[in-house]
């Protein structure tokens, strides 16, 4: 019997040595690996940017729906300015963070790693960094206060909130730095195809830097004109081998979608391929595209909406509940057939910066005084005729449109409030919303920050009309001293609490 | 679950451990399902023969750990099969079961007004789309048909209105305008009665040599929703032999095969595939004049997405626009599911002298499965077929010494030494059609409209050895003293840490063996223990890895995972101790159990939400604990006792309270106060907030003044800001149940019924509904004694009760005329919250069994029982209206949100058990 037991006792023995291989081995999980090449996070990051920026979602980017570009029809929440039933603020701020900000991040930690290169390296970062630059703004500029010193670092789970303005300055900072590591190094190589923007080219991402520099100067121009106008001016320069800014549409940033599943345009997804009709033109954009009383229609707007069924174009009123056949959709010929416009078309590209957009800025800088070279009309009117190309007018209709007495930079007014005389600045930001057509996050800028053109408040609406989000809900719950702290340091957190930027 | 949640991430379902066998219940509904949306494909324990079951054992504490390791800290569910009695047994058993939706947790729809979201539409009245179908030239009243509410015109039977079917080429009523009233056939029509079947046959024999088991179970289960069914046959073969009068081998096996078709969709997931939870359609967005007869009727005619709910009839558009066609939906776009599964083991048990046995054992529970998704062509959305194989295996290797040895007189000794090795290994790859189908009804990845993506590979292995042993010494049947360590090595933890050690002590003491002059007293005992538990982590949460996401064109794209993982995990550990009362009175004729347990689970390993800032969403971190203590109660009675008659008293009460009491902190102190475990639809969410209790449900709320509802100028609540604010709790106050047993001679009588105090549940359903005006409650007269549903003008409208801002009374009217006024639109999350107590007929039960006499001249027949057996007959009490208060998402933690809640289903089954 002991030796029975003795024999039992060894195979227990060997059962239990039999398992000393390296348990902690398996825990490697042979699916997903621990390193990629630098190049991939940067296209996966560039794409999600492009995505965010772009996407017509709900839970994301309700920005055409609040700058009144478009109106829901049957499920209006966010056209009445309800940001929290779907957590909008947290979503975007993880959109920003978490898909693109991080990986960035991690692209330009691994760079250096793993491309050998010296000039190549320093391009392929500075280009990560522009991105990053140009995410912080529109983070800055949509909470106010954010994490930035200490973000996107996991050893500090709960970041501290920087000031708005500090974060701002700093941006235009590392823009500086970004623009001279292309500057020395413009026959380096890059990126190449996986930059889906500007193939990699350094020259072009120099042009880019210029001009999102120059929107940056502009954007607070109402409240540091001194800072404004020397990053104004020095984005536009071309002395000592600086580009300058965008001077045509051709060198636009455009992020060309495929007509593939799933790397198509997110507003394909939603408005076509998704079989819902929930978007139609909102009828403060249509009547500022087709005045009436006599005055001819923008050449844009059979580019930008399609007729509704009874073949006009009609807008739904902001915030109402409207008939999707009674109302113009946005144009494309997937969504309604025979219409022109291509917003709806799977490759349709997400355009992040624009020349139209420089030549507005130009023209606001001018006014403003600024050395720019050229008039506020000049900027103006290659403003209008960029915006008119842009969409596909031909030149002929779109300088027939430029010289509409309401167009024309001397005579323009609103033709939805004719008898109001406009300031330059408010005939600059009327066409500057036109032209800022499916870009709703940058018209939201536009609109605070010159409070032109004035739009309708919903009669429906759950808040004032918000002029932030509040910050995300997980942020006050889990980042809890610093989040009281950024609150009171703004103002309160609130969707009526103004920006550093937004000058009344 | 047993006793409250104590992992707040981690399954908290207690293990099922058949005849000796460890089984997966691991479900694979994804996480997308348990927060809503998806199918929910039940979980594997289910596969479990009913009819095959000897006896089921609930071990709570957490000493069944030192057997079972940690998998049984959240409890243990030991399952004993049939085993048969001396000799050649043959068992016979036959179920029908006839199921019903019990109506009481369905909506009723109000029957006043018809489609629309208010007077939003080109009719005169505004209630109606309006263009020319006839032909005449002049404009005629159309339904909106896009309009999912009953938010419309009052219906009026002289109202001649182009209904849907108007555009149905098929119907009878093509082109005509019909009578503007409510449907017939409300959505109730929809479900059906069906009988379900099960059929099972066991032989035994058991004799000196060993014993012997062979059985075969057959059971379709239909379900009340069309197409949906449930079979499984299983044949089970079990045998023992006697090789020596001290050694016994044996071997079980058992196979299952499920095949599941039409499993119910759950809530709400997002991008159109809604649609695959018809009770989203037809408790949330939903026309009152739609008949679903008609609907029924039009999909069999055309065999094709007849839909209500037209996108644009004035332009020929008749496709959907939100809502497919509910029979398309159950006919076209419904899932599958096949499992084999095998569960068996081989065992040795040698013993040696009277007082020791060896026994040794290699298990193994292992299935693979295939899940199949289908959504076809012309539904709306983007169609897709999609696949998922999933295999399966856990093979434990056991080898166990056991003493049972009378140390003189007075004193035993029963010791344990045991080892264990656990294996799990799961597998599975998930591929899925892209960008729609090619061919209608064809569900294959290469009907892909667009080239499909690389599917999803999961490959995980899971390894965990034990080391046992255990002690317990017991004087006189008086003092028993119990004593079990385990030590547990863990594959998922790092490899510093990857070694823990848990022990176990319990005493018990019967002291009625001092009192026994005290006849009442037939039995008293005492009993107190302490267990530990350690746990490891979740499989791959050690060490940081990229996803790779599908390229853009030919540019690859990676990203970074979400969740940062730890290299630093240490085991999760439970403390719990509890104290247990036994008393029985009057020849046992009254009983009494009591317990009171409390333990606590530190440094549980958590994905911890982090702020985003940093780049991540979560962090695998040892943070958090959980508190649960409660009392649980059972009291026993037998108030008649005969010959003949006999009639037994069982309530069962238990209370838990769950506290989280702490979540983390960082370096330089900062703590945060909230960890969410799910957020849903209308921004509400459930949570674990630091001193409070996991299973808080947060969202928005009103804002008050001295306890007053504020209200603003324009009639409507201020709400607040954001979506953080508590507003209801999922746990209840206390459960408990009360069962009656009567005996009269071969009859047998029993009832159960249960009882759940308190907690909350979260309706979306309510949120939804009653904004779109489905419910009786958006119809009434209002405080002027008009319909409220009149415009102001016409003296409707109602008050929302509260105050202004200053502190008056509110007096503002405000309108009733469209969909804004009773649901979610202008209401916080708040509004939604329903107390889920309820008052239960769970179970009654009439049984027969024959009487000898009769059996024994019905030749080989030894044995006859006839029972009629009913399920959920009666919701005797509830808050919540048209649902069942325990209907959930899913199993999980996240359970108290309803969206697309299905009705409870009410069975009576009747059943005949022949012995041979």
């Amino acid at each position: 019997m002991k030796k029975k037991a003795i024999i039992l006792g060894i195979a227990a023995a060997t059962m239990l040595s039999a398992c000393k291989k390296d348990l902690t081995s398996l825990n490697v999980n042979p699916k997903n690996p621990s390193s990629v090449p630098s190049y991939t996070l940067f296209t996966g990051a560039e794409h999600s940017l492009a995505n965010t920026m772009t996407s017509s979602n709900v839970n994301l980017n309700i920005f055409r729906l609040i700058e009144q570009q478009w109106e829901e029809t049957t499920y209006t929440d966010e056209s009445n300015y309800n940001l929290k039933s779907r957590a909008i603020p947290d979503n975007v701020w993880n959109a920003f963070y978490s898909n693109v900000l991080v990986n960035l991040e991690q692209a330009k930690k691994v760079i250096p790693t793993d491309v050998t290169d010296a000039a190549q390296q320093k391009n392929e970062i500075a280009i990560a960094d522009i991105l990053q630059v140009y995410t912080y703004y529109y983070l800055v500029t949509t909470y106010g206060n954010i994490p930035y010193s200490q973000a996107l670092d996991i050893t500090k789970p709960f970041p501290k909130f920087d000031d708005q303005k500090t974060v701002y300055y700093d941006l235009l900072t590392r823009l500086d730095n970004d623009i001279a590591a292309l500057k020395a190094n413009a026959s380096g190589a890059s990126y190449g195809a996986a930059d889906v923007i500007y193939g990699g080219d350094p020259t072009s991402w120099q042009l880019f830097a210029n001009s999102f520099k120059l929107k940056m100067g502009i954007t607070i121009a109402g409240y540091d004109n001194a800072k404004a106008q020397s990053e104004v001016e020095s984005a536009v320069s071309t002395a000592n081998g600086n580009t300058g800014v965008f001077t045509s549409n051709s060198q636009n940033a455009m992020f060309t979608y495929l007509s593939a599943t799933p790397n198509t345009n997110p507003i394909w997804v939603d408005l076509v391929q998704s079989g819902r009709q929930d978007f139609v033109a909102n009828s403060t954009l249509i009547k500022l595209l087709q005045p009436g009383n006599g005055i001819p229609s923008d050449p844009r707007l059979p580019y930008c909406f399609t007729v509704n069924n009874a073949g006009v174009y009609a807008g739904g009123a902001p915030g109402a509940n409207v008939s999707f056949g009674g109302n113009s959709k946005p144009s494309g010929p997937l969504l309604v057939s025979g219409s022109i416009g291509k917003i709806t078309n799977p490759d349709f590209p997400a355009d992040l910066l624009d020349y139209p957009e420089v030549e507005f800025n130009l023209a606001e800088a001018a006014a403003r005084g600024y050395n720019v070279g050229g008039t506020a009309a000049s900027h103006y009117d290659a403003g209008v005729l960029a915006s008119e190309e842009f969409w596909g007018v031909s030149p002929s209709a779109a300088a027939a449109y430029l010289a509409q007495p309401n167009v024309a930079f001397a005579t323009a007014f609103n033709p939805a409030a004719p008898t109001t005389v406009l300031t330059p600045l408010q005939k600059i930001a009327l066409q500057e919303y036109l032209a800022l057509y499916n870009r709703g996050w940058d018209a939201w800028i536009l609109t605070r920050r010159l409070n032109y053109p004035v739009l309708v408040a919903p009669p429906t609406a759950q808040s004032a009309f918000p002029v932030r989000f509040t910050y995300p809900v997980n942020e006050q719950e889990v980042n809890v001293t610093n989040y009281n702290q950024a609150a009171a340091a703004i103002g309160g957190d609130a969707v009526t609490t103004r920006l550093f930027w937004e000058v009344q | 679950m047993l006793r409250g949640y104590k992992s707040i991430y981690n399954g908290n379902q207690a293990l099922f451990v058949i005849d000796g066998v460890p089984v997966d219940n691991t479900s694979v509904n994804s996480a997308n399902q348990m927060s809503g949306g998806g199918y929910d494909y039940g979980s594997p324990a289910s596969d479990i023969n009913p009819d095959d079951i000897e006896s089921i054992t609930v071990l709570k504490g957490a000493g069944a750990t030192a057997l079972y390791g940690s998998r049984g800290g959240n409890g243990v569910i030991l399952v004993t099969t049939k085993k048969g009695k001396k000799g050649l047994g043959i068992t016979v058993n036959s179920t029908e079961t006839w199921s019903q939706m019990d109506k009481s947790t369905f909506p009723k729809y109000q029957n006043q007004y018809g489609a629309g979201y208010g007077q939003f539409y080109n009719d005169p009245s505004g209630y109606f789309f309006y263009f020319d179908v006839n032909g005449d030239g002049k404009p005629d009243l159309v339904t909106p048909t896009t309009e999912d509410a009953s938010f419309g015109a009052k219906f009026d039977p002289s109202l001649m209105v182009y209904q849907w079917d108007a555009f149905d080429k098929t119907s009878p009523n093509f082109g005509k305008a019909t009578p503007w009233v409510a449907a017939k056939n409300g959505p109730a029509t929809f479900f059906r009665s069906p009988i379900s079947t099960n059929e099972s046959i066991l032989i035994t024999n058991n004799t000196d040599q060993g014993d012997f088991k062979l059985g075969y179970t057959n059971s379709v289960d239909r379900g009340i929703i069309p197409n949906s069914s449930i079979t499984k046959n299983q044949i089970e073969f079990g045998a023992d032999h006697n090789i020596t009068s001290k050694l016994t081998v044996g071997a079980h096996m058992n196979y299952f095969r499920t095949d599941g078709i039409g499993r119910g969709g759950t809530g709400y997931d997002g991008t159109n595939s809604d649609n695959r939870n018809v009770l989203t359609n037809f408790r949330e967005w939903w026309e009152t004049n739609v008949d679903v007869r008609e609907l029924k009727q039009a999909y069999q005619r055309n065999q094709a997405n007849t839909t209500w709910n037209m996108a644009d009839p004035q332009d020929g558009d008749y496709s959907a626009i939100f809502w497919n066609n509910p029979y398309w939906v159950t006919e076209h776009n419904y899932e599958t599911d096949a499992r084999n599964r095998y569960i068996g083991d081989v065992h040795a048990s040698y013993k040696p002298t009277n007082w020791l046995t060896f026994t040794g054992s290699v298990s193994l529970d292992t299935y693979s499965e295939l899940d199949e998704e289908r959504y076809d062509v012309t539904s709306i959305g983007v169609p897709y077929y999609s696949r998922f194989n999933n295999d399966y295996a856990e093979t434990n290797y056991n080898l166990l010494a056991n003493v049972d040895k009378n140390l003189g007189h007075d004193f035993n000794l029963k010791a344990l030494l045991g080892t264990n090795i656990r294996r799990d290994y799961f597998n599975n790859i998930y591929a899925s059609t892209n960008g729609g189908l090619i061919v209608p009804g064809v569900y294959s990845l290469s009907n892909s409209l667009v080239t499909p993506l690389a599917p999803t590979e999961n490959d995980q292995f899971w390894e965990v050895n034990g080391l046992f042993a255990g002690a317990t010494l017991s004087w006189k049947n008086m003092i028993t003293l119990d004593g079990t360590i385990r030590r547990d090595q863990s594959s998922t933890l790092p490899k510093a840490n990857n070694t823990y050690y848990y022990p176990s002590v319990s005493a018990g003491f019967v002291f009625s063996q001092l009192l026994k002059d005290w006849t009442w007293l037939s039995y008293a005992k005492l009993r107190a223990s302490y267990a530990e538990v350690g746990n490891d982590a979740p499989v791959y949460q050690t060490l940081d890895t990229y996803n790779i996401n599908s390229p853009f064109g030919s540019a690859p794209q990676t990203a970074l995972s979400n969740v940062k993982k730890n290299n630093e995990l240490r085991p999760e550990r439970t403390r719990s101790s509890e104290i247990g009362l036994e008393l029985s009175f009057l020849d046992n004729r009254l009983g009494f159990d009591g317990t009171y347990y409390n333990g606590l689970t530190f440094d549980e390993i958590l994905p911890v939400n982090v702020s985003s800032a940093t780049g991540y969403t979560n962090e695998y971190l040892n943070a958090g604990s959980v508190r649960n203590k409660g009392v649980e109660i059972s009291l026993l009675g037998t108030p008649v006792r005969t010959q003949n008659f006999s009639w037994n008293i069982r309530v069962n009460w238990s209370r838990n309270v769950n506290k989280v009491e702490s979540l983390y902190t960082d370096g330089s102190g900062n703590e945060a106060k909230n960890l969410e475990l799910g957020s849903f639809q209308n921004g509400e969410s459930i949570n674990a907030p630091l001193g409070g209790s996991l299973g808080t449900i947060e969202g928005s709320d009103y804002t008050y003044l001295n306890g007053q509802k504020v209200v603003q100028a324009n009639g409507q609540y201020q709400l607040t800001a954001t979506n953080n604010h508590v507003i209801g709790n999922t746990n209840p106050d206390w459960i408990g149940g009360v069962n009656n047993e009567f005996r009269y001679k071969n009859f047998s009588f029993s009832f159960l019924i249960d009882v759940r105090k308190g907690g909350s549940v979260f309706s979306q359903d309510m949120a939804y509904g009653l904004a779109t005006g489905l419910y009786p409650e958006t119809v009434y007269n209002n405080d002027l004694g008009n319909p409220v549903r009149n415009s102001l003008a016409d003296g409707g409208g109602f008050i929302r009760p509260g105050v202004t801002a200053n502190g008056q009374p509110n007096t503002k009217r405000i309108a009733a005329d469209n969909y804004t006024a009773f649901g979610y639109v202008y209401l916080p999350d708040r509004a939604f919250i329903y107390d889920a107590s309820f008052v239960k007929l769970r179970e009654a039960l009439i049984g027969y069994t024959l009487p000898q006499s009769v059996v024994s001249k019905l030749g080989p027949v030894k044995g006859v029982t006839l029972q009629v057996i009913g399920h959920n007959l009666w919701i005797i009490y509830k808050n919540l209206p048209y649902s069942d208060p325990e209907e959930s998402l899913s199993a999980g933690n996240l359970q108290g949100i309803q969206e697309g809640a299905y009705p409870a289903v009410r069975s009576i089954s009747f059943n005949l058990k022949a012995t041979f």
